[in-house]
């Protein structure tokens, strides 16, 4: 992007908005050109938002309604190689059964963006959050981001067609939200205008990779073992080119809209002199807040780590942000099962981020808020307690489960 | 629950403010969300912090299931009240809990899994349970728990409101409860910052109804004890190893009824019947769609009242005038065999029933501006008659 103008005065409104109507005046504000939808809850929320703003006349937008999920993201990926800023997204078992499609879309660096609302995989039926579904396609190239609230999912929507659409990244992105406690929660959020996005936002430019019948290219044609390994490795070294792209794009966005959105890959807070550290991603790192104040009354040094990009992984930050405590307490809002010592997979990745150090906390594994079921205040205060017991008895591979019946 | 409430107290200064609202799932949700909206909006007017949201485990919100929405409000930051508040399925207990349709007063059972849950279950100490009735609070007193400690009933004179369907129906039934919430607890929001926002948000012409239904609510404290022993028992969910592998439970057998979910807490209005003038044409037992009629031994069909969602699908169904009559569910205590009373004293039953029916309870298809029925509103007077 070239030099950003000098931002005049913010003139934004305020609206008491969902996570899936923040999201969807993000949609509306990108100017997006094609969406393709197909109901699930929770991601029905923002199918029901972006088709309330197209039959308000707020903006206008190719909105197509798939037969199933597959579909869906068939469209939008084709529709993105044709030029299109496109939209999608899914819940839970609907965003599995895309999954052919969301390989593909990745593998063909087309920059499709897509808001998962964090869903239970069925069975058995249940509407609640789990991160599960999202992570799916953490090996795939997609971009991931969790947010935690209805103004971050905003802010990050805007910033996901700025860094997904980038020349040097151009990789699908998908913005999680926890289903119930964000997509369906109302906030007050800022909601910016549309010249001072247009001033963030490039248009849409795929550049000699457009699908045209002026610029005659395939895609995707078959290739074998001649050509799979130097495919792969492209796209293996462009993720690398993305974290530049996502910190360049923060800075820019605290410039034109005038506001702070923070640290783009984590949130720390009260880390400052923590020697036990809470990390989560989501809301329950929103209620994890509480809890670390209480215990700050008590004199107990503990701090959170949120963590909110997730592809890339900030390996890097994690390790700044981990490497001081002596303890850190992982809370997975996941299921990995049969994986190293049974644990999530957040636990996993943060324990070989960690690895290499010379100097490595203990790290204890919380599996909890499955399906939706709240984590409490004294939940995270007894996880908190029950990590700096496992430093204390130097129990290096600890992995429990939190609010189950048992 | 009572630990948490300890642990919320111990948050600085932080004074947190819950408020629920019972509705009838889908045909009152529009309501219930526009009038915790409106709160969290008319707070901010306040300089306050809030948020609301729903309980999403409603969902799939079936017609007529008790659900519940909630506002928030505080005098802290945004950052403080989501970090206290936040991530809830619902809240620990709220300072006042609004009833859409006073029918929830005789308990809520959104899933058969969550039991049967008295009204007031959440309200707290000093709080208050605010009710949409024809009936005092003292009448409602007699289907509501008794508590252990002293909370206020207060009812908003009405009916219940339909402004909430897929068409908005408009009956001012959402300004008039913020009206007597603002004489209720001026601590979660003032009348001022309400009639700003309703100017604001919903138009000038709201405010007489806001007014109407500050001034027309009525408030009854209630003494530790006073109200009804809970006759339903809470069920029990087993631990992860105290159940079948492969998400496999026990299916009602044939010809059975679920017994772990009767779902007559959906139920507004329950049919009554005139065995006496049934012809035993089986219609009723027919068109059930929740199979809530037995054959009886003498070819009538008793109805089994805790199976029963109100539906009025018999009542429509019924060749025979004045058999099958829909009558609001307040009216009646228990869910015991009709036909078993009937069998006992025929003259009797005939003439409970008839007195039963003498009040009843009506849907009315077309509602006013000013909450009136049409028919009795004038004839010159029908520019806000929704359709």
């Amino acid at each position: 992007m070239t030099q950003v103008e000098a931002a005049p005065k913010a003139i934004e409104r305020e609206e008491l908005l969902t996570g899936c109507e923040a999201v969807a005046q993000a949609v509306m504000l990108a100017d997006v050109d094609v969406i393709a939808a197909y109901p699930i809850r929770p991601y029905t929320e923002v199918m029901d938002a972006v088709s309330k703003l197209i039959a308000d006349g707020k903006f206008f937008a190719e909105y197509i309604i798939a037969e199933g999920e597959h579909s869906q993201f068939e469209i939008v990926k084709h529709a993105s190689s044709v030029g299109a800023r496109v939209f999608a997204g899914s819940s839970g078992t609907g965003w599995m059964y895309a999954m052919e499609a969301l390989a593909v879309t990745a593998s063909d660096r087309l920059p499709v963006v897509a808001m998962v609302g964090n869903r239970a995989l069925d069975d058995p039926g249940a509407f609640g959050v789990e991160h599960n579904d999202a992570l799916t396609v953490r090996d795939l190239g997609w971009l991931l981001v969790w947010v935690a609230t209805a103004q971050e999912a905003l802010d990050t929507a805007l910033i996901s067609y700025r860094v997904a659409e980038d020349q040097s990244v151009m990789f699908p992105l998908a913005i999680a939200l926890d289903g119930g406690f964000l997509t369906h929660s109302q906030h007050i959020v800022k909601i910016p205008s549309a010249a001072q996005v247009r001033r963030f936002l490039p248009p849409y430019a795929l550049g000699k990779r457009r699908l045209h019948p002026d610029n005659p290219i395939s895609i995707a044609p078959q290739v074998n073992e001649d050509w799979v390994m130097e495919i792969r490795k492209q796209n293996a070294e462009a993720t690398k080119k993305v974290p530049a792209v996502v910190d360049k794009a923060y800075k820019e966005f605290e410039e034109v809209f005038q506001r702070s959105v923070g640290d783009p890959w984590l949130e720390e807070y009260m880390m400052e002199d923590a020697e036990l550290a809470i990390v989560g991603m989501g809301t329950l790192a929103i209620t994890a807040k509480a809890a670390i104040k209480r215990m700050r009354k008590q004199g107990v040094k503990v701090g959170l780590v949120r963590q909110k990009w997730y592809r890339p992984y900030p390996t890097e930050r994690v390790r700044k942000a981990l490497s001081g405590v002596r303890a850190v307490a992982v809370v997975d809002r996941d299921f990995s099962y049969g994986s190293p010592f049974y644990g999530g997979v957040l636990y996993n990745e943060i324990r070989s981020a960690l690895y290499s150090l010379s100097s490595r906390p203990i790290i204890t594994n919380f599996i909890a808020g499955l399906g939706g079921r709240e984590i409490s205040i004294a939940e995270i205060m007894k996880m908190l307690e029950l990590t700096e017991k496992a430093k204390r008895e130097d129990n290096r591979d600890q992995v429990m489960w939190m609010g189950v019946r048992e | 629950m009572a630990a948490d409430l300890g642990i919320m107290s111990e948050a600085d200064d932080i004074e947190i403010k819950n408020l629920e609202v019972n509705y009838r799932g889908i045909f009152q949700k529009t309501l219930a969300r526009k009038i915790c909206k409106t709160i969290v909006y008319a707070a901010k007017h306040e300089g306050k912090t809030g948020f609301s949201y729903g309980r999403y485990s409603d969902a799939p919100e079936r017609n007529g299931i008790p659900c519940k929405y909630f506002a928030v409000v505080a005098n802290t930051t945004e950052e403080d009240l989501e970090a206290e508040a936040g991530g809830k399925v619902e809240p620990d207990y709220v300072d006042v809990s609004i009833v859409a349709d006073d029918t929830m007063v005789k308990g809520v059972e959104p899933w058969g899994f969550s039991g049967i849950r008295p009204i007031n279950e959440k309200v707290a100490l000093g709080g208050t349970l605010l009710v949409v009735s024809e009936r005092s609070p003292l009448e409602l007193v007699d289907f509501v728990e008794k508590k252990t400690f002293p909370y206020k009933i207060a009812v908003l004179p009405g009916k219940h409101s339909f402004s909430g369907l897929w068409v908005y129906k408009d009956d001012f039934t959402d300004v008039r409860l913020l009206g007597a919430l603002a004489k209720i607890s001026p601590g979660i929001v003032t009348f001022d910052s309400l009639k700003k926002t309703v100017a604001e948000k919903m138009g000038a012409d709201r405010i007489a109804p806001l007014r109407e239904g500050y001034e027309s609510v009525v408030v009854k404290s209630i003494a530790p004890g006073e109200g009804i022993t809970w006759p339903y028992v809470m069920p029990v969910l087993p631990k992860w190893n105290e159940f079948e592998e492969g998400i496999v439970v026990k299916a009602v057998s044939r010809g059975g009824r679920n017994e772990d979910f009767k779902r007559f807490t959906t139920r507004t209005m329950r049919p009554v019947i005139r065995f006496d003038t049934c012809i035993k044409c089986d219609l009723c037992w027919y068109s059930c769609p929740d199979e809530c009629f037995d054959q009886t031994a003498d070819g009538l069909f008793d109805v089994n009242y805790n199976y029963c969602v109100g539906c009025g699908r018999c009542a429509e169904v019924c060749p025979v005038p004045n058999t099958v009559v829909m009558v609001d569910e307040l009216r009646f205590q228990d869910n015991g065999s009709p036909y078993a009373k009937y069998k006992e004293d025929k003259e009797a039953y005939v003439k409970w029933a008839e007195e039963k029916k003498g009040k009843t309870r009506v849907n009315y298809p077309f509602v006013t501006g000013t909450g009136l029925i049409t028919d009795e509103v004038a004839e010159g007077d029908r520019s806000r008659v929704g359709h």
